[in-house]
């Protein structure tokens, strides 16, 4: 990475601001680049790897930003490995500045939780026998009201016609990269997202007094504090090492996943606990992190799901 | 870079020596022997032996002893293959080579570096003398009483918690020497000769009926001035770095340890004809993935170490996040083993949690969560010192007992 992860991330936690929760940076997020990312520098793109992508889905985690990147990337990640489209260099270019082409989160092959569906142009089909990206002009888009307000998620049902972009064991190979791309962009998104409401709840312990005391005094909070600091950078050091790991599995990226949501949770509703009262409102900030929590617990399939896969292999590599 | 290139070309040199040199000498048997404490003890000392002599014992000791002056990133290697080929963890001398070693090397004077640090590489086996009845997590209570008379310190107390104390020669001894002022100013850090008259040696029975820790009785036990490190009244300080000694490294290697001793559980999973039960390959994927995360911190603590970016407080992430995982995995094999977990063994030292005997190593895991600061110290320092929250008002003062 030409440009250091703490680099980066500066930049990246500058441009976001960080006290403002829920706004849509879709413009920030394009005029900075970020797009551009991940694609070879050949097709006009940053050339930087995965680290990079963890830095940008991580710091919109920290902030709950609603915009669809996460599925932009995977249409732009599609895009950039269909050397044989021949629109593909024109389709690039537009991803890459900002037009709007979605995909959907679960990655299932019916295409739901697709997010900004009603201002995208197209949307990422993915099956192991084929990847097309279908515009939407002629498709029903459906908007499904989730108790995470910062997605705005929709089901499509597209139309006919749609450019190829690989088929057969090319498609095979593709989905599963995809796959992984949509699984670190989430961990990413939950590590962000849990560092920050920790950060949150602890300026909050500090500042909030009862008993004549500041809460971040009593042993029983700091302790708790503490437990999910420790659980937390844990999960960090294992999402840098896997990101940055080119032989790292699919599976070995899913049980990524899974912990750094379950990390995430946990600290999510701990942190309702621990602000008290005021935790149980709309009016904090705490409901966003628990509800956008437990919708990335869900998307690309949950621990449930992935858990399973991690002890299958781990039986296998060591029985 | 050329630099990091060949600094990674080095490093698989050293590995793939050292990872020979394992296959041709490191122990086989010692599961077998081990089963009881002559065994233990004649392993042990053997084992020590070879790693001395092929000069892989103290690599973390300075470049002009023996088999020191590794870097960090070659320490790395060595536990790693170290653990790789399961050899036997030196539970025997990882006081004399890391506590008293760095405490000797950081405040010994040249003299007593030159009488205990050969001895230490010839195998003399050193135990730690701090813990008392009313000083454990609270250091500076210590009541052990030391009086000089001329040359000597007579010294009359009692020790608690010596890991290996029973099989010890010599004891690093933190005493008080005033009760005058703050309690930590009147400590001093004595050597002591467990062989001296007046000491006794009682094994503690612990919660697995294995004797890993000894408590010490001293009745006017005659200590030389010359044995004393630092000032009088300065042994707070020395204290501190004993305990400070260079033990992130350790972590790392259980980490790996724990890691490759995942096949014990999956082998209960094949015995058991359960491989395909969802909800146990469920709770597996969950561990090893946790385990995983151990790892990936003791890693990048390491990382930050070499490269001077370590914080106050990061030790304690890596211990606190190793021994509940050590807790998580030693449960799991016990809820596996279910009722042949019950029967009692002989106990095989010096595995670590791969003993195999699910519920010896399922107590044994109480020694992280307790011993080398309890999960609950760990747990202030993070709040306090990584994260800033308020330190406790220290407002309650206890009288000192009569």
């Amino acid at each position: 990475m030409s440009m250091t992860r703490a680099e980066l991330q500066d930049a990246a936690r500058g441009a976001f601001g960080g006290d403002e929760l829920a706004v849509d940076r879709w413009d920030r997020v394009v005029e900075m680049g970020w797009l551009t990312m991940t694609v070879p520098e050949a097709q006009g793109g940053l050339g930087l790897g995965r680290e990079a992508a963890g830095v940008i889905h991580s710091e919109m985690g920290r902030t709950v930003v609603p915009d669809p990147a996460i599925a932009q990337a995977l249409v732009i990640e599609a895009l950039s490995a269909a050397d044989a489209v021949p629109d593909r260099d024109d389709l690039l270019a537009r991803a890459m500045g900002g037009e709007v082409m979605t995909a959907s989160l679960s990655l299932g092959d019916a295409l739901d939780c697709v997010p900004d569906a009603d201002r995208a142009s197209h949307v990422l089909s993915v099956t192991a026998e084929r990847i097309a990206l279908l515009p939407l002009a002629a498709a029903t888009i459906t908007p499904r009201a989730t108790w995470d307000t910062t997605r705005r998620l929709f089901d499509v049902v597209p139309g006919t016609g749609g450019i190829t972009l690989a088929e057969g064991p090319a498609a095979a190979t593709l989905a599963e990269r995809l796959q992984q791309t949509l699984l670190l962009a989430l961990a990413a998104d939950a590590l962000g997202g849990a560092a920050a409401i920790l950060e949150r709840t602890i300026a909050y312990l500090e500042m909030r007094q009862q008993f004549g005391r500041p809460l971040a005094l009593f042993q029983a909070l700091k302790h708790r504090v503490a437990d999910m600091k420790t659980w937390l950078s844990a999960a960090e050091a294992l999402f840098w090492s896997r990101t940055t790991d080119p032989a790292a599995t699919l599976a070995e990226i899913g049980a990524l996943k899974a912990h750094a949501c379950t990390v995430y949770c946990a600290i999510a509703e701990d942190a309702v606990q621990l602000h008290g009262g005021i935790g149980l409102t709309m009016e904090y900030y705490c409901h966003l992190f628990l509800k956008r929590a437990m919708l990335d617990a869900v998307l690309g399939s949950d621990a449930d799901y992935w858990e399973e896969r991690a002890g299958r292999r781990a039986l296998r590599a060591t029985g | 870079m050329i630099g990091e290139a060949a600094l990674t070309e080095a490093l698989d040199t050293l590995r793939h020596s050292f990872r020979a040199w394992l296959s041709a000498e490191a122990p086989q048997d010692w599961r077998a022997t081990c089963t009881t404490h002559d065994g233990f003890l004649a392993t042990q000392r053997a084992w020590f032996a070879k790693l001395a002599a092929g000069g892989y014992a103290v690599p973390h000791w300075p470049a002009e002893w023996p088999g020191g002056g590794r870097s960090l990133a070659e320490q790395k290697v060595i536990y790693e293959e170290l653990a790789r080929a399961d050899t036997p963890r030196l539970l025997l001398s990882f006081m004399s080579t890391y506590h008293a070693a760095s405490t000797l090397l950081e405040w010994g004077s040249a003299e007593q570096q030159a009488r205990y640090l050969p001895r230490i590489l010839e195998g003399e086996i050193w135990c730690q003398g701090f813990s008392e009845p009313n000083a454990g997590s609270d250091l500076a209570n210590v009541r052990t009483r030391a009086e000089r008379r001329g040359d000597v310190y007579v010294v009359s107390g009692q020790k608690l918690w010596s890991t290996m104390g029973q099989f010890a020669d010599m004891c690093l001894l933190l005493v008080r020497t005033s009760s005058e002022g703050a309690k930590q100013a009147g400590l001093t850090y004595l050597l002591l000769d467990l062989k001296a008259p007046g000491v006794t040696a009682r094994p503690i029975h612990q919660i697995h009926g294995d004797e890993e820790f000894a408590e010490l009785f001293l009745d006017e036990v005659e200590v030389p001035v010359a044995n004393r490190l630092g000032a009088e009244g300065q042994g707070w300080a020395v204290a501190q770095s004993t305990l400070s000694s260079e033990r992130g490294l350790t972590l790392l290697e259980l980490s790996a340890r724990m890691r490759g001793a995942l096949w014990r559980i999956a082998d209960l999973i094949h015995n058991g004809g359960r491989g395909d039960d969802v909800g146990l390959l469920r709770d597996f994927g969950r561990l090893a993935t946790k385990i995983d995360a151990t790892c990936a911190l003791a890693d990048q603590f390491l990382a930050n170490r070499i490269a001077g970016e370590e914080r106050v407080g990061d030790a304690s992430l890596v211990k606190l996040s190793y021994s509940r995982t050590l807790r998580d995995f030693t449960a799991f094999g016990l809820r596996l083993g279910g009722l042949r977990s019950q029967y009692h063994d002989p106990i095989v030292y010096g595995g670590g949690m791969e003993t195999g005997n699910w519920m010896a190593d399922f107590m044994n895991s109480y020694a992280w969560t307790i011993a080398g600061g309890s999960d609950e110290v760990q747990r202030n320092i993070i709040a306090e010192r990584l994260l800033g929250m308020p330190r406790e008002p220290r407002t309650w003062t206890l009288e000192p007992s009569a």
